[in-house]
C-alpha cells in the first residue's frame, strides 16, 4: 500500500459540486416559486391589503379576504402548541430519560415511527369519528355538528405528536452521557439532572423538530377537509381571539388558498397568489421568531460549554 | 433506535457537545443549512398574529323576527347549507347580498360536492342542500328514513362545454363522435383517427383527423365529470355494450378536479380535448375553443351561449337545483326570507355573476315562476 493515492484527488471538488448545485436548485426552485407569487399577488396586495387581511372569504375578487382562513390556521396551531408539545416532549423525555430498553418500549418505539408515516387523510378520517362524533352535542353549537375549530385543532394536534415526539426524543438522546454522570456526581436527583442539564441542552433540538411539525400540521389540507372545514362561505362573524368560534364551524389558511384557486378568470390568480404570500409572510416571521429562539437556546449552551 | 437504555452512552453526534466549536466553518455552515431547512419548512401562529382586526361587518342591531329591512323580510338566525361545489358560487352570492340586507342572519355555504351535500341533508345538518343533479332514490330514502320532507327548486342552468386547442379546427362534434373518443370502447386510443371507426360505425360523417389525443377532463369527484357520462356517452355505451356492465367511459386518462388546471391541460396541446363548466371556457375563451356540439351525427352543430343553454338546443348541459328541508322553514325564521330573496332579489346578479364576471344560465320567466311559486 502506497501512503499517497496514485492518482490526484479528484472525487472532493465533484463531491463539493454536486452538493453546492442542489443547494443552488433548492434555492431556486424557491425563489422562483416566490417571485412568482409574489408577483401575481402584487395588484391585490398593492392595491388592499388592509381589506384583504380584514375580510372574510366573499365570491368578488375586489372583495375577497383572508381573515377568516387566517383566524382559523392561527387557532389550530395554538392547539398544537398547547397540546401537542407538552405532551410529545413529555412523552420524549419519559422513554429517552425513564423508561428501560425493553420490549415493551422497543414496540412502543415502532409503533410510534410507524405513526408519524401514517397518511393525513387516515388522521382526518380519526378526527372526523372521534373529535367531531365526541364533540356534536354537547360542546358544539347547535348547529355546527361537531365540525368545529376545536375538532381541527385536536384533530392536527394528533396528527403532529408522532413527530414532536420523534424529534424530541432523537434530541435528548443527543445530549452527551458524561453531562449527566456529572450531574449525579455532584448530587443531583433524577428531576434536578433533566430539568438543568437534559432539557436545557436539547432545547435546540427540540425546538426544531417541534416546530418543522408544527409546520407540517398547518400545512394539511386533507384531514381538514374530513373534519369539516368550509371550502366556501363561513358565516361566522366571530373575531380574532374570540373563543366563541372554538365551537362554531371553521376555515383554514390552506383551506382558503384552496377555493380561490379553483375560480375561473385572472382576478382570482391574483387573489390566490396574494393569499399564498400572506400565509408565506407568516410562516417567514414565524421562522424568524424560532431562528432567535434556537440561537438563544444553542448560545446559552454554547456558553456553559465554554464555561467548564 | 428510539429508545437506547438510559445507561447506554450515547455517541458524539454532529449535534452532540462540542464545546467552543462554533466557530469552526463546517458547524456554522451547518447551522446555515438548518435555517434553511426552517425556511422553508415551518409555519405560522406567532405570525398570524399580526393582522388581527377584531370584528369584521358591522352588524344593524335590533332586529326581532320577520323584522323588514328595504322592503325585504329578514329574521335573523343562522343558515348552514351544503352541496355541489358547482351550485355553492351562486347560493354564496345570494347569501352575501342577503347578508347585506339582513344582518343579523348569518350564511354558511360548503361545497363538498353533490352526494356528501345530500348526506348532511338527509341527516337534517343543513337547511339548504345544493345540487347539480336531482336527487337520487337512496338519498330520497335516507331523507325519508330520516323523517325529513324537502322541496326541490331548480334555480339556473350550467352548460358544460367540450373544449380544446384554438388551432384545433375541428369543426363540430356530435354525441357518436364525444362517445367514440372519449366512451369505454376507446381506451387505449392516442389519436384521433384511431377513434375513426367506431364513429362511423355509429354512422358519424365526421372527419377525425390524424392528431395526438390527449386528454384533460374532470375527476370522478367531479359532477362535471358524472353529468358528462350521463348526458353524452351512457345511452350510446348501453346500446352498444349491453344494459349491464356497461364500461361508460374511458379510464385511461388522469382526471383533475381543479377547472383551471383541466383549461390549461387543454391549453397545452395542439390537438386536446376536454370539458368543463361553461363559465371556465367562456372565462378562457383567449387560450381554449369551445366546440359546437350536435346531439346526433348529423344534426344541427350548437355552440354553447347563454342563449342556446337557456333553451335548450345546446344539447349538453344540466340543471342545478337547491333542496329546501321543509321542517326547518317554520323552525328557522331565517329560511323562508332567504329563499325568497335567493330566488327574487338576488337571482339575477347570483346566477350570472357567481364567479364576479361570469356565472351560469338563468331560467326562463316560466320556469322561474314555477321554482318561485315553491318557496311556501
Amino acid at each position: 500500500m502506497h501512503l499517497q493515492g496514485s492518482s490526484r484527488d479528484y472525487r472532493s471538488p465533484i463531491f463539493r459540486v454536486v452538493v453546492v448545485s442542489s443547494l443552488l436548485f433548492s434555492l431556486l426552485v424557491l425563489g422562483v416559486l416566490v417571485v412568482d407569487v409574489a408577483m401575481g399577488g402584487l395588484p391585490v396586495l398593492g392595491d388592499r391589503i388592509g381589506s384583504f387581511l380584514a375580510n372574510p372569504s366573499r365570491s368578488r375578487p375586489d372583495e375577497a379576504g383572508v381573515f377568516q382562513g387566517l383566524r382559523g390556521t392561527f387557532w389550530i396551531g395554538v392547539f398544537v402548541v398547547l397540546l401537542t408539545f407538552p405532551l410529545g416532549i413529555a412523552a420524549a423525555i419519559y422513554l429517552e430519560e425513564y423508561a428501560g430498553d425493553n420490549r415493551f418500549s422497543r414496540m412502543i418505539d415502532v409503533s410510534i415511527r410507524n405513526l408519524a408515516g401514517v397518511p393525513s387523510v387516515v388522521y382526518g378520517i380519526l378526527g372526523l369519528t372521534v373529535f367531531v362524533g365526541l364533540l356534536n352535542g354537547p360542546f358544539g353549537e347547535e348547529d355546527s355538528f361537531g365540525k368545529t375549530t376545536l375538532a381541527g385543532g385536536l384533530t392536527l394536534a394528533i396528527l403532529s405528536l408522532p413527530v414532536v415526539m420523534i424529534t424530541s426524543a432523537e434530541a435528548i438522546r443527543a445530549v452527551p452521557q458524561p453531562l449527566r454522570e456529572a450531574g449525579y456526581g455532584v448530587g443531583a436527583t433524577k428531576w434536578e439532572v433533566v430539568r438543568h442539564h437534559v432539557l436545557p441542552y436539547a432545547a435546540p433540538g427540540i425546538l426544531t423538530g417541534t416546530l418543522l411539525s408544527l409546520g407540517r400540521a398547518l400545512g394539511e389540507a386533507a384531514p381538514l377537509i374530513l373534519v369539516g372545514a368550509v371550502r366556501g362561505k363561513l358565516g361566522s362573524r366571530a373575531g380574532f381571539f374570540d373563543l366563541s368560534q372554538l365551537g362554531e364551524k371553521f376555515t383554514a389558511m390552506q383551506i382558503v388558498i384552496t377555493e380561490y384557486a379553483s375560480k375561473p378568470g385572472e382576478d382570482w390568480v391574483a387573489v390566490t397568489s396574494a393569499a399564498i404570500v400572506v400565509l408565506l409572510m407568516v410562516v417567514l416571521s414565524f421562522n424568524a421568531v424560532a431562528v432567535v429562539l434556537r440561537n438563544r437556546f444553542e448560545a446559552k449552551r454554547e456558553g456553559r460549554g465554554r464555561g467548564k | 433506535m428510539l429508545l437506547p437504555a438510559f445507561s447506554s452512552v450515547a455517541p458524539m453526534t454532529r449535534n452532540g457537545f462540542r464545546p467552543g466549536s462554533r466557530g469552526h466553518r463546517s458547524t456554522s455552515r451547518y447551522t446555515a443549512y438548518r435555517g434553511l431547512a426552517f425556511g422553508i419548512g415551518l409555519s405560522v401562529m406567532v405570525g398570524a398574529c399580526a393582522p388581527g382586526p377584531a370584528t369584521e361587518a358591522s352588524e344593524p342591531n335590533g332586529s326581532e323576527l320577520n323584522m323588514e329591512s328595504g322592503g325585504v323580510a329578514c329574521g335573523s338566525g343562522s343558515i348552514s347549507v351544503s352541496g355541489s361545489s358547482t351550485v355553492e358560487p351562486v347560493t354564496t352570492r345570494a347569501a352575501e347580498l342577503f347578508e347585506q340586507v339582513c344582518g343579523d342572519t348569518t350564511i354558511t355555504v360548503d361545497g363538498p360536492g353533490t352526494g356528501d351535500g345530500f348526506k348532511l341533508f338527509c341527516a337534517g345538518e343543513t337547511d339548504i342542500s345544493d345540487a347539480s343533479r336531482q336527487i337520487k332514490e337512496s338519498e330520497e330514502a335516507a331523507c325519508e328514513s330520516a323523517g325529513i320532507s324537502f322541496t326541490e327548486i331548480k334555480v339556473a342552468f350550467d352548460g358544460i362545454a367540450v373544449v380544446t386547442h384554438p388551432q384545433n379546427d375541428v369543426p363540430c362534434l356530435n354525441f357518436s363522435d364525444l362517445y367514440a373518443l372519449l366512451g369505454g370502447e376507446s381506451e387505449g386510443f392516442t389519436n384521433w383517427k384511431d377513434a375513426a371507426p367506431i364513429a362511423v360505425e355509429l354512422g358519424s360523417d365526421t372527419a377525425l383527423v390524424d392528431g395526438e389525443l390527449t386528454i384533460a377532463a374532470p375527476g370522478t369527484e367531479s359532477g362535471t365529470y358524472d353529468s358528462f357520462i350521463e348526458i353524452v356517452l351512457e345511452k350510446t355505451a348501453r346500446m352498444r355494450q349491453g344494459e349491464g356492465g356497461a364500461q361508460l367511459i374511458r379510464t385511461d386518462f388522469s382526471g383533475n378536479a381543479d377547472d383551471n388546471v383541466i383549461i390549461e391541460g387543454v391549453a397545452g396541446s395542439d390537438t386536446s380535448i376536454g370539458w368543463v363548466g361553461f363559465a371556465f371556457a367562456e372565462a378562457n375563451a383567449e387560450v381554449v375553443r369551445e366546440i359546437p356540439i350536435a346531439k346526433e351525427p348529423g344534426g344541427e352543430c350548437v355552440s354553447p351561449t347563454a342563449e342556446t343553454i337557456a333553451d335548450g338546443s345546446y344539447p349538453v348541459s344540466r340543471s342545478l337545483y337547491i333542496y329546501l328541508n321543509n321542517d326547518k322553514l317554520d323552525t328557522n325564521p331565517a329560511l323562508g326570507p332567504f329563499v325568497e330573496y335567493y330566488l327574487n332579489d338576488a337571482y339575477i346578479e347570483a346566477v350570472t355573476q357567481a364567479f364576479g364576471t361570469s356565472g351560469y344560465v338563468v331560467l326562463p320567466d316560466d320556469q322561474l315562476a314555477t321554482s318561485r311559486s315553491l318557496v311556501p
